[in-house]
């Protein structure tokens, strides 16, 4: 089901949208792509993506899990309930919204996290096509489209007039029967699409995949690969789907508040055990990057856990390249 | 949806606390909630997330036996934050316990066999819940067979155990330090040796191991020796864990996690791993 919209008419809908909740947009501050709530703020004629992935407004850096306080003779304790209020994220980038959907069942299963799921559900993903290939990126490689997406509620395509939507969802439809927009056409869906400028696959992904056991166990191929790498751990803090925490303790005398945040397989003492540590060499970490990814996520989850944004590539402060290491293993 | 909090830990006093060695203490916890004192069950292997609020959670195994109903006991050596932290608690204080998690050692296999445990150090936690469990329904296993050693005689765990095992007439145990002094009975070396020389069958036999690495690594290579199949040997793995639920990404030896998949697995698993990362 489709439908259209002018730009005019869009930037009435957004607006109309805050009724629904609270609403997200594409947003520059301190000179970085985010979504930020929206305020006063104008929809951006251009935008490529944002610095951080969205997984942060599902999965933030800091999410508090409980407090405690000791009172005379006893102790309170508080689990931090999930907030339930609706939102709704608009201009999603294909990546993005697919990295939602694949850290699902990481938080799913017997053991739900609450946190994770609830953000998910809480949360309309109105997602938009790319005008331009990310530097850094290779979603195409990772069998995302960058002009289309099933992972969102609703899917736009920027048209000189306006946007084209694409109704994914039931609660997706419910948002364009409000008047802003006019019915369209498979024809309008298809000529709204934008060609994308080309470049040929680095490599196969069912290659690499099938390659990767084999290539687990070449040490020398992982050490040369990974010799330039810091520790930094950008590449998993603005991976959209890096998962790994850890869970702290922020404490006064009487009270505190146990909370959870980003950790990284790239920081030695990740693995650091008191007697030993398994992946205390480099090679050894940025091997379980790459193997997680590609390999052990795939095993457990039947999906590669990469989309290809590109951000790990495009912010390796040694230019470290995810795309030159996935094409050797190819 | 649930609105359960996974990360919630429940609230235990600590009952007793047993100081076993220079830097190892065992506690004895028991729930508040009189209600999840009733209710609670576990199997021997499964570990818990025991945190001292303000200083953070660790991974301990629960070392007491199913069997002995009540309350539970988990050991700990001082050696970071949180077990310095718990060291520093008293009877009477309160902790949070999030658990039973992993999976179990796998008794409906190893019933009607003899039984051979092999422990070092601190790693006798995780056996002594075994240990105490097959004791309690000892009709159901033959011979048991314990092996127990630590740096020096002040260094072995669990003393009570020791003694109450060595009074059991349907049980063989021996004890082994690296450095023994002048009142030391049992043996003197390294357990993979004492256990060379011991002998024990592998015939209808399970061997059960759990100490530092480097023990279990060369006791591995002696029940080889020994005869014993890879089928034959069980060990309780460990790894660093935060949430020990398979979420927060650590744990995992290739696509296993430790704290799901584990943290019991025989050597025949153990030799189909994809990495030597443990």
């Amino acid at each position: 089901m489709f439908f259209k919209i002018n730009q005019g008419k869009f930037k009435e809908w957004l607006l109309a949208l805050k009724n629904q909740g609270e609403v997200y947009i594409p947003t520059k501050e301190n000179n970085l792509w985010v979504y930020a709530l929206l305020e006063r703020q104008e929809w951006p004629a251009y935008f490529l993506n944002t610095r951080i992935p969205v997984k942060n407004l599902f999965f933030p850096n800091r999410q508090a899990l409980l407090s405690w306080k000791y009172e005379p003779g006893s102790m309170g304790m508080n689990s931090f309930v999930p907030e339930g209020k609706k939102r709704l994220i608009v201009g999603l980038r294909p990546c993005d919204s697919r990295s939602l959907q694949l850290l699902k069942p990481v938080f799913a299963g017997e053991y739900a996290d609450i946190f994770y799921l609830k953000n998910l559900d809480r949360t309309i993903l109105i997602g938009l096509a790319c005008s331009q290939i990310c530097p850094g990126s290779f979603c195409r490689e990772m069998q995302v489209d960058p002009q289309d997406s099933a992972d969102n509620d609703i899917f736009l395509r920027a048209t000189p007039e306006g946007f084209v939507a694409k109704v994914i969802t039931e609660r997706g439809k419910g948002l364009l029967a409000q008047g802003f927009f006019a019915e369209a056409g498979e024809n309008d869906w298809a000529a709204a699409a934008q060609e994308m400028p080309g470049r040929d696959a680095l490599f196969d992904l069912e290659i690499v995949k099938a390659n990767l056991n084999s290539f687990f166990a070449q040490e020398e191929f992982w050490q040369k690969v990974s010799a330039k790498c810091l520790n930094c751990g950008i590449c998993t803090y603005l991976c959209p789907t890096c998962h790994c925490f850890d869970i702290c303790d922020l404490r006064t005398p009487e009270k505190g508040v146990r909370f959870r945040c980003y950790d990284s397989c790239a920081f030695p003492n990740f693995t650091k055990m008191a007697v030993h540590n398994p992946r205390a060499e480099k090679w050894r970490r940025y091997r379980q990057r790459v193997s997680h990814k590609f390999n052990f996520f795939f095993q457990n989850f039947q999906a590669i856990a990469c989309v290809g944004c590109g951000r790990c590539v495009n912010f390796c402060p040694v230019n470290l390249d995810l795309r030159e290491i996935l094409t050797a293993i190819h | 949806m649930e609105e359960k909090n996974i990360y919630q830990p429940h609230l235990m006093e600590i009952i007793k606390i047993i100081v076993e060695t220079g830097d190892t203490k065992t506690f004895h916890i028991q729930f508040l909630d009189e209600k999840l004192r009733e209710n609670f069950h576990y199997l021997a292997g499964q570990f818990g997330e025991y945190s001292v609020f303000g200083e953070g959670e660790a991974t301990f195994c629960i070392s007491s036996s199913p069997t002995r109903r009540g309350h539970l006991e988990f050991s700990v050596k001082k050696v970071g934050r949180v077990t310095q932290a718990l060291h520093q608690l008293n009877e009477g204080d309160l902790i949070g316990f999030r658990g039973p998690y992993g999976n179990f050692f796998p008794l409906e296999k190893f019933k009607g066999k003899n039984l051979l445990f092999i422990g070092g150090g601190i790693g006798l936690a995780p056996l002594r819940s075994l240990i105490n469990n097959v004791v309690d329904t000892r009709a159901d296993y033959r011979d048991i067979t314990i092996l127990y050693g630590a740096r020096t005689p002040q260094d072995l765990c669990f003393k009570y155990d020791l003694e109450a095992w060595s009074k059991d007439p349907s049980l063989q145990l021996v004890t082994t330090v690296d450095v023994g002094d002048k009142d030391w009975k049992g043996k003197v070396g390294l357990v993979p040796i004492v256990l060379e020389e011991l002998q024990p069958s592998p015939q209808n036999a399970v061997a059960i191991t759990c100490g530092p690495p480097i023990m279990i690594r060369y006791t591995l290579r002696a029940l080889d020796k020994l005869g014993f199949a890879p089928d034959q040997v069980w060990t309780t793995l460990e790894m660093k864990m935060k949430c020990g639920l398979g979420k927060c990404g650590r744990c995992n030896i290739g696509p296993l996690y430790v704290c799901q998949d584990g943290p019991v697995f025989s050597l025949d698993e153990i030799q189909k791993f994809i990495s030597d990362e443990f």
